[in-house]
């Protein structure tokens, strides 16, 4: 405790020591003046005795120094003035100072912004316990539902009953519907529907993550133990949240969804947002309920409806081997049983042989199943790549700052060592000139992480897609990039100070300002800024790369005509229409008559899918054809008009007709140019047949047209994709999503008008989104265009750091040369040929990078082939064009010192000194 | 007049012991009452007395008051501690255990 008091007394000295210093000064002058009195009794002068009382006293100012420090605060005042010496010091150069600034800040910024992106898409574990004991079975890469016998993905209802029966290594097991229902539904009493995304479960999904609720109880076993009687939902903190504010009484509301009322039984906790990265489920609904739940997938008792990924927490002292050799026992057992009731494919035998090849690997779940994650990887992975270039030029910057600066400092420094500065003293001040800099800059990084994440975001995932991903800053990562920045501007604002504290002073304060050629001295400073061109280089060839993607990807030719194209989707099933409901063709009849009808609309039909929507994929069987090669056919089901709404040219044959509306008889299609192509390459296809699956539906159709070839999910899509078939509306009864027109005149009123007459013949269905067909192509190409938007951004931030690279380095060498100048002037130099002399310098660590730059980017290019579009890494007209952008910038940024050096008055320069 | 530093350390002892023995003294009667009391024999070099009473009143060995001296003028007032009693003995005792070392030294010399 002794030391505690000690050190209260030290505080208190502090807090009062301006009056304690004068009190020291008063009680010394009192003792001076005493003995003063003293030797003047003893019979000396006043002034006499006055210095004799002084020498008997000692040097004032030394021991109250030494009586000061005696309170231990000295560190701590020569720390505060080196911190005003040092801000000071970036007063005097503010330029130089708001460059480091800026760098810093962007450096520290955008990389913690970045990385927490990638964190909460790539890195992060699931908030559940123990995470890493908990796998997946497959690779649940694809979702959906099919009937394909013995998938190692996607599970029916039934088979994962079994499995998790008759496993022996998972302590637990659930499942989860691949794909979320996306439903409108009424919260309590409300008369207002509301959209709401539902992830149906099994009753031990909670149990077998480990996450209990925040509010009420998550599901037991009971609660999914007979199918359709279990109408109970949990909701997630971030709903309960928004949509009922906080209602500590929850759990005493219901949610309506079609004919079913829920009630909510449980809130989860705050941190959890379901298994999937990016898809955030609103409401947990028992997969007992899938009957119940718009679109009504059902298939809970079916064991060829396969839609579950099965998931399980291995037991203690399992290994995944063991486990994976288990759980593949028990899906051969399974299957086999299974092997008679499942459709047979083309060949007799095919599943029995398929089942025989099959294998389940088990995928570790830690961090959740994610489409983003794949979807999205390669780019954040290259954007941490720029992210991280950027960071290096920043560091490189702030080095080069620093050196030009506390090389400009040598003479002072030699002066103050000269005068009596310690060493140490001096290192000690560099370092908290350096510190105050980096913290500032560092401080101001951390504030804007925020905001460039928040941005970031905002780019990364546009439109109406909004991905619920948590990327609240990481901390973490935050102080890597502070640690990582702030060490750079530590360790080159010492480099140099440890040189100059080492000189020989006489030969530092002889040489002042001297005729010593400067450029000789800085090979450091040089290899920055040659290695900064270098990195501007690769990002520049980068975002040219990208850009050029963008505009190939947009001026690919689609098959359709993307202007004056209006989308409206609606939601039949939350409307209260049965999937096989004998209303919805009246609706969609009456809906498409009643709009075609209406002014301004030129075509209007209703598709099963439109562009950038995704896929319905199959195989058909063609008589005559290696159906063996297993093509997928994309099926959409459109309209007599979807042809001419989408503007997708009729190559031969005629479009649908009346004839092929009848329930009875061969029924129409029409096919693709690239269908017609690969499936009917003899002759015309037009009267051909074919089936969809095996080969006892081969004559279900018959071609009835050609159409042109189209772009059906991404205007990326190779060739080869483009077999599409198409199916005539009538008379079938199935939901569509997609009610596509094609307009003249203004589309907001044409919008209007088309949602009012639907709303005219079903005041209850939802019309859940409008777009442009344009719109929605800008919108497919969102992720290229933020790749581009952001190299660009990275880039040109890149190219501008390095251009302030060379314009602070060249300023300093013209300075440091202004002497020598003066004396070329003198002796007769041109300006034009002092300008050569120093552009010449540039021109030289220019070249350097951009040589080094080259192949870098050449070898760097291969990285990023995936991503570009028509276009190779090494598109001579990215290289080249990025390659005249820096030089002409960089040449920019040196022509200005090159410019004042040979403006030197010859008579003021030689003054200079 | 041929003045002895202080041996190196002893300056506290000289300090503690004459405050011990007249209770309040200031700065320059402290350095009188030292040279005074060793005869003029031990000579304080008189300024280093102040950065020691700092340290002293750090440790809590010694207080300080102001107050007024005989001349009427503002001084500072120093005055022992319990702590600086219990600091005082430990001194002397060191004190005594070096020089009693120091003595059987050149005694046996």
């Amino acid at each position: 405790m002794e030391w505690l008091t000690e050190l209260w007394r030290r505080m208190t000295m502090l807090a009062h020591r301006r009056q304690l210093r004068a009190e020291l000064e008063e009680e010394m002058r009192l003792h001076i003046d005493l003995r003063q009195q003293q030797q003047q009794e003893r019979g000396l002068l006043a002034d006499e005795a006055r210095i004799r009382a002084r020498v008997r006293f000692g040097n004032m100012t030394v021991l109250k120094e030494r009586s000061q420090s005696a309170w231990g605060w000295t560190w701590l005042e020569g720390l505060v003035q080196d911190i005003v010496y040092g801000a000071r010091a970036m007063l005097r150069s503010p330029g130089i100072t708001a460059m480091a600034l800026l760098s810093l800040a962007l450096g520290i910024g955008a990389n913690t912004a970045i990385f927490s992106l990638i964190d909460a898409i790539m890195l992060r574990s699931l908030p559940v316990r123990d995470p890493g004991r908990l796998f997946i079975l497959g690779d649940a890469k694809d979702s959906g539902i099919s009937d394909e016998f013995a998938r190692n993905d996607l599970y029916a209802q039934p088979v994962y009953r079994q499995i998790r029966k008759q496993n022996q290594v998972f302590s637990e097991s659930a499942a989860i519907f691949s794909m979320t229902n996306d439903v409108y539904g009424y919260v309590g009493g409300r008369s207002e529907h509301e959209p709401m995304q539902v992830q149906l479960v099994t009753g031990t999904y909670f149990e077998t993550l480990g996450v209990r609720a925040m509010l009420g109880r998550v599901f037991s076993e009971r609660d999914d133990d007979s199918e359709g009687n279990h109408p109970v939902a949990v909701v997630s903190y971030s709903w309960w949240n928004r949509r009922l504010g906080r209602d500590p009484d929850a759990l005493s509301q219901t949610i309506r969804i079609d004919k079913t009322v829920y009630s909510i039984v449980g809130v989860a906790p705050r941190e959890f947002f379901g298994t999937k990265v990016g898809d955030a489920p609103d409401i947990w609904i028992p997969l007992s309920m899938s009957q119940a739940v718009p679109p009504h997938w059902g298939g809970y008792k079916d064991n060829t409806a396969e839609s579950l990924y099965i998931f399980g927490r291995l037991k203690p002292g399992v290994t995944i081997e063991q486990a994976t050799t288990n759980i593949n026992l028990v899906f051969q057992q399974i299957f086999l049983q299974l092997l008679p009731t499942f459709p047979e494919g083309p060949h007799a035998g095919d599943n029995a042989a398929t089942l025989r090849r099959q294998h389940v690997p088990l995928t570790p779940m830690a961090k959740g199943i994610s489409d983003i994650r794949r979807e999205s990887s390669d780019s954040l992975r290259i954007l941490m790549a720029v992210v991280a270039l950027v960071l290096l030029i920043a560091c490189a910057n702030i080095a080069n700052l620093l050196l030009a600066r506390s090389t400009a400092r040598t003479r002072e420094l030699a002066v103050r060592q000269a005068l009596g500065a310690g060493r140490l003293r001096i290192l000690r001040q560099l370092l908290t000139e350096s510190l105050v800099l980096a913290m500032a800059g560092g401080a101001m990084g951390v504030a804007s992480a925020p905001y460039l994440s928040r941005l970031l975001l905002r780019m990364v995932f546009t439109g109406p897609n909004i991905v619920p991903v948590d990327v609240s800053l990481n901390t973490g990562l935050l102080l890597f990039a502070f640690g990582v920045t702030v060490s750079t501007a530590i360790l080159f604002g010492m480099v140099p100070a440890i040189r100059a504290t080492r000189l020989r002073l006489t030969g530092a304060l002889k040489d002042g300002r001297g005729s010593s050629s400067g450029a000789a001295k800085s090979p450091l400073a040089k290899a920055l800024v040659v290695s900064q061109v270098a990195l501007s280089l690769v990002l520049l060839v980068g975002s040219a790369l990208f850009l050029r993607t963008i505009v190939n990807l947009y001026n690919v030719d689609s098959g359709f005509q993307k202007d004056n194209v209006l989308l409206f989707h609606t939601d039949e099933s939350s409307a209260g229409y049965k999937p096989d409901d004998a209303r919805l063709p009246v609706l969609h009849r009456e809906v498409q008559e009643r709009v075609n009808a209406l002014p301004g609309i030129v075509a209007a039909s209703y598709s099963s899918w439109t562009f950038g929507e995704g896929s319905w994929n199959g195989t058909v069987f063609v008589q005559g054809f290696d159906n063996d090669k297993s093509i997928d056919v994309k099926h959409n089901i459109v309209g007599k008009d979807y042809f001419a709404v989408m503007g997708i040219p009729l190559v031969a044959g005629r479009g649908f007709g009346p004839e092929d509306s009848t329930a009875s008889g061969i029924r129409g299609v029409i096919v693709s140019q690239q269908m017609a192509k690969t499936m009917f390459p003899a002759g015309s296809p037009i009267g051909r047949h074919y089936g969809l699956g095996s080969q006892k539906n081969a004559g279900e159709f018959q071609v009835i047209g050609v159409t042109g070839d189209v772009k059906f999910d991404s205007l990326d899509e190779p060739a080869e994709e483009h077999t599409i078939d198409y199916y005539p509306l009538d008379p079938g009864a199935q939901y569509l999503r997609d009610f596509d027109v094609r307009y003249s005149g203004d589309p907001d009123t044409i919008s209007s008008e088309v949602q009012k007459t639907i709303h005219a013949i079903d005041r209850n269905l939802p019309i859940t989104r409008v777009e442009t067909l344009d719109e929605r192509l800008t919108d497919s190409l969102s992720g290229q265009r933020v790749m581009a938007q952001l190299c660009s951004f990275f880039g040109l931030l890149a190219v501008f750091l390095s251009s302030i690279g060379i314009y602070g380095l060249m300023s300093y060498l013209v300075g440091r040369r202004t002497n020598e100048i003066g004396v070329r002037m003198a002796l007769g130099a041109e300006p034009a040929h002092v300008r050569r002399l120093v552009m010449r310098e540039i021109l030289v660590l220019v070249a350097a990078g951009i040589a080094i730059g080259v192949p870098v980017t050449v070898e760097g290019g291969r990285l990023v082939t995936s991503l570009l579009y028509d276009l190779k890494p090494t598109d001579p007209f990215s290289l080249f064009g990025a390659t005249a952008l820096l030089f002409a910038v960089t040449m920019l940024a040196g022509y200005l010192p090159a410019h004042r050096a040979s403006r030197v008055e010859p008579a003021v320069a030689l003054r200079c000194e | 007049m041929n003045r002895d530093e202080i041996p190196p350390g002893t300056l506290y002892l000289l300090i503690l012991k004459t405050l011990a023995r007249f209770g309040e003294l200031h700065g320059y009667e402290i350095a009188e009452s030292i040279q005074q009391a060793s005869d003029d024999v031990l000579q304080v070099e008189e300024g280093s007395l102040y950065p020691a009473l700092q340290r002293m009143l750090i440790k809590g060995w010694v207080t300080a008051e102001w107050g007024v001296t005989a001349g009427n003028r503002r001084a500072r007032y120093y005055q022992l501690t319990a702590s600086g009693r219990k600091q005082l003995e430990r001194e002397l005792s060191d004190f005594e255990r070096v020089m009693g070392a120091i003595a059987r030294v050149i005694q046996t010399a």
